[in-house]
């Protein structure tokens, strides 16, 4: 029996629970958000809050720019919550892809099969890159659908471009979950790598824009690749999105090649 | 005969830990092939190479034909593989499972895997998760079966199943080597191996021991017998059995005019028909040959010329 792509099916279908719920849980998140945006972001009250808090957490927050809807929805959805949601489903599918399967045995049978291994890890990558951008893709399609209703006023154009790297971003810690799940056979290490790339991402843009001193952190920090001119207000930086999914393809080529050269379950 | 698997100086080193030592072995295409041995042998890490789960250090492996590396998917294909240790954990139903390797391995006859659940009393609409060990070890054989592959790997094929399955699964074998399939297949004690089996390796310690036909092993065992008789002295009884080639270890009791014995024997029957003919029996039981008795002999004893 030939089926094509029979691992990213399975791969795809098999985790759909999952993927619901991530959808569920971006969909409240955008829900929670976004309706607010006329009485928070909007508001001159709330505007005189944010300016008394201390300047560095504001930045840290991306709170210096919810005075605008574009600006609400890049911090709040896209910079935190969103974000968080994302990297969190991309790290755990991404761990689980390879690393996960080897240390829970089940690689073992599939490799005995009439499968190169090489594919294994592609097709399980391409089921990893397909949820993460059907959620981007949800978190769109809901964004879009509040725009009015929320006075956000966020154009058609740029929010595409921030789903693409909010989609990004989050894939590439995916992709470094995989690549270090698939190097040593261990789900956790993989977990490991891919929350850092996350969290210190996110902890270097933070530090990175608190003074000029520190500035060189924002350079090593994936989030502020993806997010420093803020994307749904002032459109995507392409060549930040090229970048972002150019090494999350390179860490799954080299997931691919390490799998390749060693032993299995050993 | 062309050798469905060999194996030359077969060496696996993990780090500086090595576990396999230069093992050779060939199995002719169309037998069963058994290698048994305790665990942590090396039975599974031979296994995984015939399968390039992992790659041996050196030495040269041939299965059907081809080198397992170079061979590839197509290679697998013509393989049927049941791991030592079955993980089944998704949230999918047996069915499902199946119809994913079935994607992945050689093409299977329509029904097949219907008639093998059956055969082996298998619900293959249950979760995978959910099932007993028993109950994954029969979805693992039906998987390793379904596609009649020309080469089963089966590690510890029997291992979780009850007395009755273990009965369906030997025939099974059976009937795959009826069809020129080849089964290799390992244990870690003779008594699973022997019914199927044509001959058997022994491993230990990463070393092929011995390799020895089935009916090789059955001429050279050790079958107990005990008997009680009548109208003899135990003494008499003593001497008449002592005196018979290959008995050996005899004891005798005697009470209440009848005589118990018990006593070993190794090799021909008829001089023991013989003799028992002069006696008076009111019971007798002579076993079948333990070959696992006979293996440990091999085991303890160095070979010879060393």
């Amino acid at each position: 029996m030939s089926t094509t792509l029979p691992l990213f099916r399975r791969a795809f279908l098999d985790t759909w629970r999952s993927t619901l719920a991530w959808a569920a849980g971006l969909a409240a998140a955008t829900f929670l958000y976004l309706p607010l945006y006329p009485s928070i972001g909007g508001s001159a009250q709330m505007q005189d809050m944010i300016d008394a808090l201390p300047a560095e957490m504001t930045k840290a927050l991306n709170y210096d720019q919810i005075a605008t809807g574009p600006g609400y929805a890049q911090a709040t959805l896209y910079g935190l919550l969103g974000f968080l949601l994302m990297t969190i489903a991309s790290v755990g599918w991404g761990a689980a892809a390879v690393g996960g399967d080897e240390e829970s045995g089940q690689l073992e049978l599939t490799l005995a099969h009439g499968v190169t291994r090489v594919q294994v890890v592609l097709e399980r990558a391409l089921s990893l890159m397909l949820r993460v951008v059907l959620l981007a893709a949800l978190v769109f399609v809901l964004v879009r659908l509040l725009d009015d209703s929320a006075q956000l006023g966020i154009r058609p154009e740029n929010l595409f471009g921030a789903t693409v790297l909010f989609a990004g971003l989050a894939l590439l810690s995916g992709t470094a979950a995989l690549c270090a799940g698939a190097v040593s056979g261990r789900r956790t290490h993989g977990l490991a790598v891919g929350a850092a790339v996350g969290v210190l991402g996110y902890v270097f843009n933070a530090v990175g824009r608190q003074s000029e001193d520190v500035e060189w952190l924002l350079n090593l920090s994936p989030y502020h690749w993806a997010y420093g001119n803020s994307p749904v207000a002032n459109g995507a930086d392409w060549a930040a999105a090229t970048g972002l999914w150019g090494i999350s393809i390179a860490l799954v080529a080299l997931a691919a090649i390490a799998v390749d050269r060693r032993d299995v379950g050993a | 005969m062309p050798h469905a698997i060999s194996a030359r100086s077969l060496t696996k080193k993990f780090g500086s830990r090595e576990v396999l030592h230069g093992v050779d072995f060939a199995v002719e295409a169309g037998s069963v092939f058994g290698v048994i041995g305790p665990n942590g042998a090396g039975k599974t890490t031979t296994m995984r190479c015939l399968l390039d789960i992992i790659r041996p250090t050196s030495g040269e492996v041939r299965v059907l034909g081809e080198d397992p590396r170079a061979g590839g998917p197509e290679l697998r294909r013509r393989i049927g593989y049941l791991p030592g240790e079955l993980f089944l954990e998704g949230r999918v139903t047996g069915r499902k499972l199946l119809a994913h390797y079935q994607a992945i391995s050689g093409p299977v006859a329509p029904g097949r895997v219907e008639a093998l659940a059956e055969r082996l009393g298998l619900d293959l609409d249950r979760h995978t998760r959910k099932l007993s060990k028993g109950n994954k070890q029969k979805l693992g054989l039906v998987q390793a079966f379904m596609h009649d592959p020309e080469l089963l790997v089966l590690d510890e094929p029997t291992s979780g199943l009850d007395p009755l399955v273990q009965q369906e699964f030997h025939a099974m074998v059976r009937e795959s080597q009826h069809k020129g399939q080849t089964i290799f297949l390992s244990s870690h004690v003779l008594s699973e191996v022997q019914q199927t089996a044509d001959t058997v390796a022994i491993l230990r310690d990463g070393r092929i021991m011995a390799v020895e036909s089935v009916s090789g092993l059955r001429e050279g065992a050790v079958r107990h017998l005990r008997l009680s008789a009548r109208g003899i002295t135990a003494h008499d009884a003593g001497a008449l059995l002592g005196a018979v080639p290959g008995v050996g270890r005899v004891e005798v009791l005697e009470s209440n005019s009848t005589v118990t014995l018990t006593a070993t024997l190794e090799g021909d029957i008829q001089p023991l028909v013989r003799a028992l003919g002069r006696l008076q029996l009111k019971d007798l039981v002579l076993e079948e040959p333990d070959l696992e008795e006979s293996v440990l002999k091999m085991y303890s004893s160095p070979k010879e010329g060393e």
